[in-house]
């Protein structure tokens, strides 16, 4: 196998990291995230075309896939970058596009952000549903969505009202519970008077979560032939996604970790000198390598809809994800008490790599649905 | 708290380490190779009058407790014995437990000054081919028939069954499906291994070879009853009172062979060098090997709580379960260290540590699994549900 990036994914990438260094200094994304203001960058990032990439050419989108995504979100988190609502939007848009809703899918493209009203912390198609009525009037509260606060609507999961709305929509052998059960996604504007939503504060600045609760909130049902399918294919780009940026986030910890070790000296000699310092970096570096094999192969697998692509995303979720918060950790050691503060820019990738173990499932959450796709008892 | 060694306990430490020494590496190696086992070491140790330090003054010995004799062992292994030396004395040290404790004024008259004496071997017949760790479901059956039972089965990894002459063995006298409940209807016998009717098979493995285990096909063993320990049908609570004094023990040994590799361990990082310098200025070496004496000396502190508080017949079973993990590990942890350091001599067998190394990991399985210890601390000292 003969794998890389095209020259023109390179050139993307490679113009990304330019427009953010440019863009988005690191005093620049920490006044932002002082100030829990995402809404600068974001309307930067959809200025300069940025939020199109990953969107069909149809829709008026830029084209590229999965790939191209996993890229964006590698080089947003190298940047500390406030992300939340792109990630959510780009994995909310496959449904509105399929569904035909062209006009949303141009507001998108204008920087406003859509979300899956599902949990922060769930595995996007294990989420609690919420119910809705013969009206299409959708009740119910969903904790920590990501970009919440700022969505302009949601895609809600829903069952029928009077269906036990905890049921996952998987069953226990992983396969699709059947569509006639009413299980749908619907479409809700966020701005409505029947919607409140109260901000969280998370220890990672550069997302953001809220709290929404629907009292009989209007919603459109989203013309779907496998809704199941489209939420367990979320789930999947969720999973590339979130290692992705936690790759990134692994990269930049082991850049300052080693320029630290080579500038900070202790008994006569650079820290750096030491065996044990230096391990450590090689073993950082080990696992950056690893998660980038795995993270673009697993995106190239997702996006050509491999029969495996969903055990390739859940590898990489559980993997990467785990692994960049032990880079977290060693990064931190080898920075020593520099890293624990505020002023040093590490923290500021430390939060970011502990939230990307935690987002949209923990590791073992993922590692059950790999071992559930596995021949065991 | 006093975390002194009593005089004895000392004493004890000083005197085996010293009879220890008279049987160095070499002559381990070469008995392992041999699969041979360590008739002279076996033998001094009991003309010392090691062999009884368990076993009560009436019968021969000298009715120390459980400290003393992970003490015994623990420097038996740290002598470079490792288990090869620590197996050929482990049972007649405490396997006899049960018949201490159970056996009849006769059999113990009969059996223990032989075992202290070192005259008679005797092995531990519990584990089958059909049950692991779930003792109850053992089939060996001992059929009654006038005086005598008649014993038929299987068992498999009996240490040195090839060397004993006796065998503490356990069977069923009522069969699974008929007993009131799973843990009766088992019953102790202290056998003759008469090879007319136990055919006794070495199993190949991966080191300790200088001790046999063992598959046994028993056919119609005849055993009289004056041979049961205690009463029929009892088998199974008189083994439970020896399973923490066997973990300490494995715990002791699993110690013992930590600090043996961790010492050749120093000794070659101090003395190789490589690049112009010792390669124990390595940070990369130095460090799991600091590391690894750390886990050791925490290791040890557990074990000796366990084995204080069995000596002071105060419940002891989950330090005894911590013990033995965490003398597994880090025993063969530093003996994985020990063979790194040692690079690719470490793979030859003249620096000893390979063997070191296949040994330690040995109690990593036995007397049970390190997975066998988190299903009992989960269970019994967390509160959690029976995981399997």
């Amino acid at each position: 196998m003969d794998w890389n990036l095209s020259p023109e994914q390179d050139a993307y990438q490679e113009a990304l990291h330019d427009w953010l260094s440019d863009v988005a200094p690191q005093d620049t994304v920490r006044r932002w995230l002082d100030a829990g203001d995402a809404a600068a960058f974001e309307k930067l990032f959809a200025d300069g075309g940025w939020a199109g990439v990953g969107l069909p050419e149809e829709l008026g989108g830029q084209g590229g896939g999965l790939v191209e995504l996993a890229l964006t979100a590698e080089e947003l988190a190298r940047a500390a970058a406030p992300s939340a609502g792109w990630l959510a939007t780009v994995l909310a848009v496959p449904a509105l596009a399929l569904a035909g809703h062209r006009d949303i899918a141009e507001l998108t493209l204008a920087g406003e952000t859509a979300a899956y009203l599902v949990p922060a912390e769930s595995v996007p198609d294990e989420a609690p549903r919420l119910s809705v009525d013969e009206a299409g009037a959708i009740s119910g509260s969903v904790p920590r969505v990501l970009a919440g606060g700022t969505a302009a609507r949601f895609v809600v999961p829903t069952v029928p009202a009077g269906t036990r709305e905890s049921m996952p929509s998987r069953t226990a052998e992983g396969a699709p519970r059947a569509a006639v059960d009413g299980r749908e996604l619907r479409l809700v504007e966020a701005g409505v008077p029947e919607i409140t939503r109260t901000s969280r504060k998370l220890l990672d600045r550069s997302r953001s979560v809220a709290d929404v609760s629907l009292d009989r909130a209007p919603s459109r049902r989203l013309e779907l032939a496998d809704p199941a399918e489209v939420l367990r294919q979320a789930a999947a780009r969720a999973a590339v996604l979130v290692a992705a940026d936690s790759l990134g986030a692994s990269g930049r910890m082991l850049d300052l970790a080693v320029a630290y070790s080579k500038q900070r000296r202790q008994f006569g000699v650079p820290i750096g000198s030491f065996q044990a310092v230096k391990h450590a970096a090689a073993m950082i570096l080990v696992g950056v390598e690893a998660a980038r094999s795995a993270v673009y192969f697993a995106a190239t697998s997702v996006d050509a809809g491999d029969p495996e692509a969903l055990l390739h995303a859940a590898a990489v979720k559980a993997q990467v994800t785990a692994e960049g918060s032990r880079t977290a950790e060693s990064a931190l050691t080898l920075h020593g008490a520099i890293g624990y503060t505020w002023e040093y820019d590490l923290q500021l990738f430390y939060k970011r790599a502990r939230l990307d173990e935690k987002l949209l499932g923990t590791p073992a959450q993922w590692n059950e649905r790999i071992g559930d796709g596995l021949p065991l008892v | 708290m006093d975390f002194e060694l009593s005089e004895d306990q000392e004493t004890i430490r000083e005197a085996v380490r010293e009879l220890a020494a008279n049987f160095d590496d070499q002559y381990w190696m070469e008995k392992d190779q041999a699969h041979e086992f360590p008739a002279e070491f076996y033998r001094a140790f009991a003309d010392a009058g090691w062999l009884g330090i368990t076993t009560p003054e009436e019968y021969g010995g000298h009715g120390f407790g459980i400290t003393e004799a992970s003490l015994l062992l623990e420097e038996v292994a740290a002598s470079g014995a490792g288990m090869n030396g620590a197996s050929s004395m482990h049972l007649s040290i405490f396997g006899m437990h049960p018949v201490i404790v159970h056996g009849s004024e006769e059999l113990k008259r009969e059996n223990l000054p032989r075992i202290v004496s070192g005259d008679l071997h005797v092995c531990f017949g519990v584990t089958e081919p059909g049950a692991g760790l779930d003792t109850t479901r053992i089939t060996t059956f001992a059929r009654r028939d006038g005086e005598d039972y008649v014993v038929s089965g299987r068992k498999v990894w009996i240490s040195k069954a090839l060397e004993s002459e006796k065998i503490l063995l356990l069977t069923r006298t009522t069969k699974f499906e008929d007993a009131p409940k799973k843990t009766a209807g088992l019953t102790l016998f202290l056998a003759d291994l008469d090879r007319d009717h136990v055919d006794i098979r070495p199993i190949a493995k991966m080191g300790r070879n200088a001790v046999s285990s063992n598959e046994l096909f028993i056919d119609d063993l005849r055993v009289p009853a004056a041979h049961r320990v205690g009463e029929e049908g009892m088998g199974f609570t008189y083994l439970l009172d020896g399973l923490n004094p066997e973990r300490m023990l494995v715990a002791a040994e699993a110690l013992g062979i930590g600090r043996a590799a961790l010492r050749r361990a120093v000794r070659y990082g101090n003395e190789r060098e490589v690049f112009g310098r010792p390669i124990g200025m390595n940070q990369g070496l130095q460090f799991p090997l600091a590391d690894s004496l750390a886990r050791l000396d925490a290791a040890e502190l557990v074990l000796r709580k366990a084995t204080w508080l069995y000596d002071h017949g105060k419940p002891c079973a989950r330090e005894a379960n911590t013990a033995k993990y965490l003398c597994a590990d880090a025993g063969f942890q530093a003996a994985d260290r020990a063979l790194q350091v040692h690079g690719g001599m470490g793979y030859a067998e003249e620096y000893h540590v390979a063997r070191y190394f296949r040994e330690a990991r040995l109690t990593r399985i036995a007397p049970l699994s390190q997975e066998m210890v988190l299903n009992y601390l989960g269970e019994h000292v967390l509160r959690l549900p029976r995981s399997y």
